[in-house]
């Protein structure tokens, strides 16, 4: 949700602000700086007002930047620390805190001051003291500390015991050794009834004891999963950090073998063919693992599930986690819609959010599937976001309808026609590449004609980045995209970018052998003649590749001549020998090239004689037609002009090459080695979602965002959970079972047996007031409500004074109605039980 | 598990403000700026730099033009107990809040500076040694101490009534909401309040009350002397249309803010109607339901009622904070893809835009057309053809007596009116300049720095007829055809053909790739010329504006009660004066593309 103070920036204008600034740039009186004998003097004062200014002074230069020096004032601060007066305290300790470690000594006068406060009548001075007395970072009073705690711990007071739980945490900092104290008062701390002790408690124990002593919670197990509604959010995220961890540790995956849902026409086969059941029982698809959870861990699950409607983010991705990583099938689906709802967020956090949200498409991208609208990009974002949006919409795409896949490909193709932004271009490309690995021939199909139109832009970043896709997409299944390779040579007449020129000479001489399999090379052999020809204003990269591409061609026809010389003199038997080895289509690849059928090429060829200027070899094509055996093969000669051509070339890395491929074919009768060099199947390109490589990461965690395993979060086990523990090596579950005497204190209680838990929050339990009555105050363990009932009865006091009777009738009136109501809850509450 | 380490916050000029050490030894903010800085804006709320020692990941939030830096670094011995990113970031949005609460709004570097004491207590007690423990700004009332002087200072800051701080809370944008449950004539006796001074807040009274607050969110012992509840529902649009003018996806996004300033501990009742959408289907709640999407709550509402009943039952903090958040498909859920039934217009936004590119002679021009939708066939809501009427109604001369002007005097729900109209056009990169701007309304501006032409329209100017605006771009000067250069070019580089020098062959390379790219044909025919514009073409434009009294989900206020037996402290006879505000706001929320 929007913080409060940016709702308001929408309702208030800019005039108002101006208007505020100007008003509060004025020059005020009390930030001008006095000497420091004044300050002490103001300090020293008996007046309240004169002490507070002089400690405002104080914390302002502590503050200031530059910061000024102040431990000069320590003395006569600590002195103030005698008055009474409740506005000084909360600056003095500030101050003490900030200066204790500076000057260890003068600090320690203080301690017996602040112990004289621990016993103080108001439950706020003493949680204060109990507070700064742990926040003073000298080492030799952690055992002073240590006792403060414990008295705490025990302390009627809930401000009180949650203090001493976040002491318990500065206690441990301070002095390694007080460790096994302080474990001590986490457990008790741990089974406080008071739910925002308990958070803190939790929050302590994260901090202690990390995901070690897991045996201090079980006995709070069940009580800790109940309140976590009512505690406050940074409770929330600790216990379910915590609980995450404890699930994994203490309940053991149980599975169990059902037989899958059947179909009606499954059904009605049964029912027909009921003669051979043990044909039907065979079937392993049939069947398939069903969890048995665990009642505890159950009780955990549906506890969080009102934790989706927070208004905290980390809440919300933290419940998703745990549903992640503990349910992934039951209770997975209720936290995506709330997932989405974190894209509405403060630029901030919608970043993170969508690193998780990606997280959790890479596992279940069906279920966000429903949501594509809400991961259309839109142009005033910032290219992290957009980024992050195209994972999204490129992972759910293969569960989307057509009409929807459709959509998403227009929108890919919008913004790869975005000329200002060269990343968003390249992201997108690769987006629709990804796409076109949906198992689903026809939107691949689609995906790679849309690839292909684009070769046509006139944008070279464009044409590049979808050259490189196309060449992914073609290697992962060469057999099926042949015409597309064809298709592709017949670009290079007018494809201009470099980068795609090279890929496409790349491909011609991988996989275009096959097309025209007769020994001369097919397609590949005249495309390479044609780039001669224009090699002078190629580019070093295409050159490059022409080399490399004469090289293949070369060999291949060497390749070829051995086999024809070794299998029979007769060309109708080379031709078979390549038929069968190339599948069978011989024929029709034969006369793709001369014939009629495939245009294309037939096309290209022709174009390449239009503009053919005044070239060296006018005679070659007609010589490639009918080969005679007295003259060099037109392949020879044209491989002998290319490797001329490199060997004059400019670049030292061409010409090195060039000589690699001399030496390499030198000796036209032994081709094994530089088959193996440059014929070797190529290793098939990986194009992953970009955050694949982040899969290991916990969701939530901060290595996710960063993309790094960070220490402190990434132990030697790995970043992830620890693994579900074996089943028979779990704790026992009667360690979780509560003493009986305890029942019926807390409200929740209560509602654990209504089996009303869950969409309970601490405003609900108002209502449900006082099932205990008015005498909810007397117990000890105090809940909301009976803190609401204390309320209710000063505010009645203090109305009466005020001459207002009424307001007392009506609560004691209402109060009377309200435990009628709770009872005749009680009474459906006992129905419910029996 | 989430230790906050520390808080360092910074004014608009990145000076240092504020540094506050939670915990440990984190890198300190001298350091760790330059490093921030180095990162091209936008710059991503986490960053990681392995470089430090230790390595510290760093977390950054905006407000107020107010940088908010918390590093978190990666070394300490025991595992698991590393910060969670999202953890980091609400506690520093917490920490703003809590800042504001105290200073008031907006958070200027100058409050910050002179009170420093406060701004101390609240940072210390948001976090005790980096745990965060207290999140809500209004409990922290109780124990931050302002001591006597300070508060009368801070009476105008905390967004009491009477005090000039806040003007845009107490204008005449809220209506006295007479139509508002039974119990809401309190409208006298809030005017009086309006105008009385804050001293109803007893100045003196001593922050820290013995007993602990019942109620964790909201302080103890509140005292008002008029008693005030105003609901604010504010709705930011993002709507994405295709070029041909068909929404791809529309949202609105909403927030309600509550404002609260009742004695005692009240128990209220917020009822919302949806304005006739999802009629027809299960009761109230299940409508409400069906229109508010993926709600989320202050931690006061009491999430089963909202279950069982669709009605918002809570008690409130004191003050000021944000009750609800909720999104409306504008769509509605289903939507198919088809053309016929999802236009522009069935959204029912007061104002669309259009755009077409690749006019005039030689190409070089497009227009922006700005456009009041016509709802088709009765396809918009009832709210949405009142809203039509008043807008009409209200941009002709001389009625409702001549006070309808554009400002924050008008805008209830009986007249809604619209502002600050602005149409922004991104240009590419590659536009030189923008040589003509002919608008037939309002005010346009081409501006190089970011590269966009920004278009603004008066309210009042802006009828049913629209307004349109024409830009003729000039390209950059290879686009004028001097082929001659390009020749010459490719001529150089053949004269460096046979030279072994390394990088003069690089250059040879990219001039062949030049002439091969520049080497277009000479006659340059409209085809090539339209072609070559389209890439200096707009790819989208941007439509902001706001619209006060109306809300495009159409969702109502239906009743505000104050629930008198439930509510504790405060007298049967107190009525509270109610008022209500809607909002809805684009900025730059209504995206074309083309």
């Amino acid at each position: 949700m929007e913080s409060i103070s940016r709702i308001s920036s929408l309702l208030e204008t800019a005039r108002d602000l101006t208007l505020e600034a100007a008003r509060d740039a004025g020059p005020r009186k009390s930030t001008r700086p006095l000497p420091a004998p004044q300050i002490k003097k103001l300090l020293d004062s008996r007046q309240e007002r004169e002490v507070l200014d002089g400690l405002r002074r104080v914390i302002a230069m502590q503050y200031a930047n530059p910061p000024q020096a102040t431990l000069t004032f320590f003395p006569t601060v600590l002195k103030t620390l005698s008055h009474p007066y409740p506005s000084t305290r909360p600056l003095v300790y500030n101050y003490l805190i900030h200066h204790a470690e500076l000057d260890p000594d003068t600090a320690l006068l203080s301690i017996n001051t602040i112990q004289k406060s621990l016993s103080d009548r108001n439950p706020r001075v003493r949680a204060m003291a109990l507070k700064t007395m742990a926040g003073i970072r000298v080492p030799v009073i952690s055992q002073i500390v240590s006792l403060a705690i414990k008295k705490g711990v025990s302390d009627l007071s809930p401000l009180v015991r949650k203090a001493a739980a976040l002491a318990c945490v500065k206690c441990v900092r301070l002095d390694e050794t007080t460790r096994p104290q302080v474990e001590e008062y986490l457990a008790v701390l741990l089974a406080d009834k008071q739910y925002y002790v308990a958070g803190a408690a939790v929050q302590a124990f994260m901090e202690v004891c990390g995901t070690e002593r897991l045996d201090l919670i079980h006995p709070a197990y069940r009580r800790l999963c109940r309140m976590v509604v009512d505690m406050d959010e940074w409770g929330q995220l600790a216990l379910l950090k915590l609980m995450t961890v404890y699930a994994r540790r203490c309940f053991p995956r149980r599975t169990k073998r059902t037989k899958r849902a059947q179909t009606q026409e499954q059904k009605a086969q049964d029912f027909y063919e009921d003669l051979e059941p043990e044909a039907q029982q065979e079937n392993e698809a049939d069947y398939e693992e069903t969890e048995i959870p665990d009642p505890d861990l159950t009780l955990f699950l549906t506890s969080i599930h009102p934790l989706l409607q927070s208004r905290n983010s980390a809440v919300i991705v933290a419940v998703a986690r745990a549903y992640l990583y503990l349910s992934p099938t039951a209770h997975l689906p209720q936290a995506i819609g709330p997932l989405i709802a974190l894209l509405r967020s403060p630029q901030d956090i919608q970043q993170v959010a969508l690193h998780n949200i990606v997280q959790v498409c890479l596992a279940q991208p069906a279920h966000f599937a429903s949501y594509y609208r809400h991961f259309l990009i839109r142009s005033t974002e910032p290219p992290q976001t957009r980024g992050l949006k195209l994972e999204v919409l490129t992972l759910i795409f293969p569960s989307c309808s057509p009409d929807i896949q459709s959509l998403l490909l227009a929108e890919l193709e919008h913004f790869s026609r975005s000329p200002e932004d060269p990343a968003l271009v390249r992201d997108s490309v690769k987006a629709i590449g990804r796409c076109a690995q949906s198992p689903n021939p026809a939107t691949s199909r689609r995906c790679l004609s849309l690839l292909l139109s684009q070769l046509h832009s006139s944008d070279d970043n464009l044409v590049g980045e979808a050259m490189q896709v196309i060449r992914h997409l073609i290697q992962r299944s060469p057999a099926e995209h042949r015409k597309t390779v064809v298709r592709l040579a017949r670009n290079l007449d007018h494809l201009t970018s470099a980068t795609a020129r090279a890929g496409v000479v790349w491909l011609v001489g991988e996989f275009a052998y096959a097309t025209g399999e007769d020994g001369g090379g097919g397609v590949a052999a005249d495309v390479w003649r044609i780039l001669v020809k224009g090699y002078v204003g190629e580019g070093e990269e295409v050159r490059g590749q022409i080399v490399g591409l004469g090289a293949k061609v070369y060999l291949r026809w060497l390749n070829w001549r051995k086999a024809d010389g070794q299998v029979a003199d007769d060309p109708e038997g080379a031709v078979k020998h390549e038929g069968e080895s190339n599948g069978g289509d011989l024929p029709s690849s034969r006369s793709a090239v001369d014939g009629n059928d495939d245009g294309e090429v037939r096309g290209f060829r022709e174009d390449a004689f239009a503009d053919q200027s005044p070239t060296d070899q006018p005679e070659h094509h007609r010589q490639q037609q009918q080969q005679k055996k007295e003259r060099p093969h037109p392949i020879e000669l044209l491989y002998q002009h290319t490797l001329l051509l490199a060997r004059y070339t400019p670049s030292y890395h061409l010409r090195d090459r060039a000589r690699f491929y001399r030496a390499l074919l030198g000796t036209p009768s032994s081709t094994e080695l530089a088959s193996l060099l440059l014929l070797a199947p190529k290793p098939v390109p990986q194009a992953p979602s970009p955050s694949e490589s982040r899969r290991s990461y916990l969701l939530g965690s901060a290595s996710l965002i960063v993309g790094e395993g960070l220490r402190g979060e990434v132990g030697e086990r790995g970043a992830g959970l620890p693994e579900w523990v074996e089943e028979g090596r779990e704790p026992d579950p009667g360690l979780r079972d509560e003493k009986g005497e305890e029942r019926g204190e807390y409200v929740g209680e209560r509602e654990r047996d209504s089996k009303g838990l869950g969409g309970m929050s601490a405003g609900e339990r108002l209502d449900g007031v006082l099932a205990a009555g008015g005498g909810a105050g007397a117990k000890r363990g105090k809940t909301l409500d009976a803190w609401l009932n204390d309320d209710e009865e000063e505010e009645a006091d203090e109305s009466e004074e005020s001459g207002g009777g009424s307001s007392g009738e009506g609560t004691s009136s209402e109060e009377e109605t309200e435990t009628e109501e709770s009872e005749s809850e009680e009474d459906e509450d006992a129905g419910l039980v029996r | 598990m989430s230790a906050i380490e520390a808080v360092y916050i910074f004014d608009e000029h990145n000076n240092l403000l504020l540094t506050h050490t939670y915990t440990a030894r984190p890198a300190p903010p001298s350091i760790l700026l330059p490093l921030y800085l180095q990162h091209a804006a936008p710059r991503p709320s986490v960053l990681y730099f392995p470089s430090l020692h230790p390595p510290t990941v760093l977390y950054s939030i905006t407000q107020d033009n107010l940088l908010f830096l918390s590093p978190s670094s990666f070394s300490s011995a025991s595992p698991a107990t590393t910060a969670e990113p999202l953890l980091v970031l609400e506690f520093l949005h917490r920490v703003a809040d809590a800042l504001e609460e105290f200073l008031g709004s907006p958070l200027l570097a100058v409050k910050i500076a002179a009170h420093y004491d406060i701004v101390a207590q609240v940072l210390a007690e948001v976090a005790d040694a980096g745990v965060v423990c207290q999140g809500e700004a209004n409990a922290l009332r109780d124990v931050v101490e302002t001591g006597p002087g300070v508060l009368n200072n801070l009476l105008g800051k905390v967004g009491l009534p009477g005090s000039a701080g806040v003007p845009g809370l107490q204008g005449g944008a809220r209506g006295p909401l007479s139509s508002i449950g039974s119990s809401g004539s309190g409208g006298g006796a809030g005017g009086g309040g309006l105008q009385r001074p804050g001293s109803g807040l007893q100045a003196l009274q001593p922050a820290q009350t013995a007993q602990g607050t019942a109620i964790p969110w909201r302080r103890s012992n509140v005292r008002h002397t008029s008693n005030e509840l105003y609901v604010d529902i504010v709705e930011t649009l993002s709507v994405t249309l295709a070029p041909s003018g068909r929404p791809l996806a529309a949202f609105a996004y909403g927030s309600i803010a509550f404002t609260c300033k009742v004695s005692g501990v009240p128990d209220l009742l917020l009822s919302l109607s949806t304005g006739g959408k999802g009629a027809g289907m299960g009761n109230r709640g299940d409508q409400l339901r069906a229109v508010m999407e993926r709600t989320v709550f202050h931690p006061c509402v009491r999430l089963g009622r909202w279950k069982s009943e669709g009605v918002l039952s809570f008690v409130p903090p004191d003050g000021r904070f944000a009750l609800c958040g909720y999104e409306v498909d504008l769509l509605g859920p289903e939507a198919p893809l088809t053309v016929g039934k999802n236009t522009y217009g069935s959204l029912g936004l007061p104002a669309g835009v259009e755009v077409t590119t690749g006019l005039g002679s030689s190409a070089n021009d497009f227009e922006v057309r700005l456009t009041q939708p016509t709802t088709s066939g009765g396809g918009g809501s009832a709210a949405t053809a009142s809203l039509q009427s008043n807008l009409s109604g209200g941009s002709g001369p001389g009625s409702r007596s001549g006070s309808f002007k554009p400002g924050p005097g008008s805008g209830d729900s009986k007249a809604p009116s619209l502002e600050n109209l602005t149409v922004r056009v991104p240009l590419p990169a590659a536009v030189r300049n923008v040589t003509e701007l002919r608008p037939s309304r309002g005010e346009a501006r081409w501006n190089p720095a970011d590269g966009s032409v920004e278009w603004k329209v008066a309210a009042k100017d802006f009828g049913p007829l629209g307004a349109v605006l024409r830009c003729t771009i000039q390209g950059p000067p290879a686009a004028d055809g001097d082929d001659a250069g390009a020749e010459l070019n490719g001529m150089t580089a053949t004269t460096y053909d046979y030279n072994d020098d390394e990088p003069s062959s690089a250059y040879q390379t990219q001039d062949s790739q030049e002439k091969r790219s520049n080497g277009a044909p000479e006659p340059v025919s409209r085809e090539a010329r339209v072609e070559r514009s389209r890439e200096l073409m707009p790819t989208s434009a941007t439509l902001s504006f706001g619209v006060k009294g109306w809300l495009a989900s159409g969702l109502k206020v239906e009743s505000l009660l104050l629930d008198n037996k439930k509510s504790r402290g405060l007298g049967q006879e107190v009525k509270p004066y109610k008022g209500v505000k809607y909002l809805t706001v684009s900025r730059e929320g209504i995206e074309l593309r083309c």
